[in-house]
């Protein structure tokens, strides 16, 4: 019989699996895309498990989900301290130290990373109803998350973070200062995001651009280039209205969620 | 929309269609599901299903995600909305986005309300959602029907429906200190969308779960207020206190304790939302528009 791939991470499954071992998405349901080719993030079952290095993660509940690892020896994940709901009191850890402490203080975020790694058990949420967005990244990936927005991620992934380009992008664009970085090297890697809301994933192609609104704004391959425009607009005796919008310019993938905080006008 | 062969009526919407294609095209409501009432007379507006169309003019806007469904609208070059700015998502860099201006600023701005409007005009495609887990909520509305909805439920509207503001008339006051304080249950203002020159259609986005029912003529409900998502026009609102019976040894006591009702006179269609906001904690009612009071 054919395998079955995985209309969200393109893994090969074997014939009977009803979730990719990769990602979990639903094999037997079909992709939903909108009509401007906006595809939700796949919504993971409840009790969903599958598979990354030795160990396995579980998604459990709908509306805030739980990642829970089973870690196998040898295998790590790194998180912000924050997301960890619970562990097995045994579950050894260590630090991972971030560097540019200046700069991440400046930004709001965390200078040291934490790092749970196996034999163990420990899950992961966030404080807000949303989806968990698994990103199994293949060797030579680079993916930018917006900050405060991963869970959890594989120890094979690089991490580091980079500063938004641009003082009108830092200024106006709401994603913050920097953008967290993750890069794969010779083997693959798992990245768990939480996005508020709903998810949705358009790829760009070469040139495309997007107009969305920065506080929506998630994920995006690093291939995708992200300016921020100004729209102005004529209010009458009030002046004008400026409202600042996140232009993505492709090729590659970009992620948003449906619950943000705005931030971007003035 | 032209209903030349219309069989069926949304038993939320009211509109007529051919009740095919397992929605309503002018609401987003399955067809295909049993009306679910309660005892009492709530119908519980069933959610618009992922990835539903609802068709305006010669635009349509699909509905997507559940917990914060997104509405994406794919505008016809003659068409356009309008919205405030902070529920524009993404929208094609080809959509024109421009402002409308508001009357009565300085009010505005008190009663925490949006100062401007923008439009979007197509062709392109333009999507908006809320920043809560709750549902869409689609109100098709035939030419000169008007609703009044709560501040701040308001998603996009179709460029022919009218949208007025205006005090909501439903307030009382407190003391606190040497100072009288006053309160909205409502909010200061309440917003009136009116379809004119042809059908149009108004987006809300409500907390939790929605509930629909009809009023006969002088009956008469109490709901939270800010509970309350919108209403027929013919609705009438007044307030409704109510107060424990007997001593306390300290007289606040019954004031802390009272419920402050929003009371709704039929004839009309109200619609609630199952999330609302914790009552405040206010001392002793001095002053209030048109309002009953219980001591129980």
């Amino acid at each position: 019989m054919d395998r079955i791939e995985c209309q969200w991470c393109k893994a090969q499954n074997e014939p009977d699996r009803t979730s990719c071992f990769t990602c979990g998405a639903p094999l037997d349901k079909k992709n939903l895309v909108s009509d401007s080719g906006w595809a939700e993030a796949p919504r993971l079952r409840d009790m969903t498990e599958f598979r990354f290095s030795n160990s396995t993660c579980q998604i459990e509940g709908e509306l805030v989900p739980v990642a829970e690892l089973a870690l196998a020896q040898g295998d790590a994940v790194f998180f912000e301290h924050h997301v960890m709901l619970w562990k097995e009191p045994n579950v050894p850890m260590s630090a991972m130290n971030t560097g540019g402490g200046m700069k991440r203080m400046m930004g709001g975020m965390p200078h040291v990373l934490s790092i749970a790694h196996g034999p163990g058990r420990i899950a992961f949420s966030r404080d807000a109803a949303g989806e968990v967005v698994v990103l199994p990244l293949h060797p030579s990936m680079e993916l930018d998350v917006r900050e405060h927005a991963f869970l959890a991620g594989t120890h094979s992934l690089n991490y580091s973070f980079v500063r938004i380009k641009g003082l009108a992008n830092v200024l106006h664009g709401g994603e913050g200062m920097y953008l967290d970085r993750f890069v794969t090297q010779n083997e693959p890697g798992l990245l768990l995001l939480h996005g508020y809301g709903n998810v949705f994933q358009k790829t760009l192609q070469p040139g495309e651009k997007i107009l969305i609104e920065p506080g929506g704004f998630l994920y995006k391959d690093s291939s995708v280039t992200m300016n921020t425009v100004k729209q102005s607009m004529k209010t009458g005796l009030m002046g004008s209205h400026n409202m600042y919008l996140a232009e993505m310019t492709g090729p590659g993938r970009v992620g948003i969620q449906s619950m943000y905080v705005h931030h971007g006008s003035e | 929309m032209s209903t030349p062969t219309a069989t069926y009526t949304c038993p939320y919407c009211r509109m007529p269609s051919e009740g095919s294609g397992g929605t309503c095209p002018h609401c987003g409501a399955p067809v295909d599901v049993r009306e679910r009432v309660s005892d009492s007379g709530w119908a519980e507006q069933p959610p618009i299903r992922d990835m539903a169309r609802i068709h305006f003019s010669r635009s349509t806007c699909q509905i997507i995600g559940k917990y914060v469904p997104v509405a994406e609208m794919n505008l016809h070059d003659d068409d356009w909305v309008y919205f405030s700015h902070h529920v524009l998502l993404h929208t094609d860099p080809q959509v024109r986005l421009d402002t409308m201006r508001m009357a009565g600023g300085w009010n505005r701005r008190l009663a925490g309300m949006p100062l401007i409007m923008m439009t979007a005009r197509g062709p392109g495609h333009i999507a908006f959602s809320a920043d809560h887990p709750g549902e869409t909520l689609a109100v098709p509305l035939q030419h000169n029907q008007a609703v009044d909805v709560v501040e701040h439920r308001f998603l996009v509207a179709t460029g022919n429906v009218t949208y007025q503001w205006e005090n909501s008339g439903v307030w009382f006051s407190t003391q606190k200190g040497d100072e009288q304080e006053y309160h909205y249950p409502l909010g200061q203002t309440m917003d009136r969308y009116w379809a004119q020159g042809g059908p149009g259609l108004l987006l809300l986005h409500a907390p939790g779960n929605t509930f629909i029912r009809d009023l006969a003529p002088g009956e008469r409900i109490l709901i939270q207020p800010s509970g309350l998502i919108w209403k027929d026009p013919s609705v009438r609102m007044t307030l409704h206190f109510e107060y424990p019976h007997g001593a306390y040894w300290f007289n606040s006591a019954r004031w802390q304790a009272k419920s402050v009702w929003l009371s709704l006179h039929g004839p009309g269609r109200v619609a609630i939302q199952s999330v609302f906001e914790r009552p405040e904690m206010v001392g002793q009612v001095l002053r209030y528009s048109s309002a009953t009071t219980q001591v129980w």
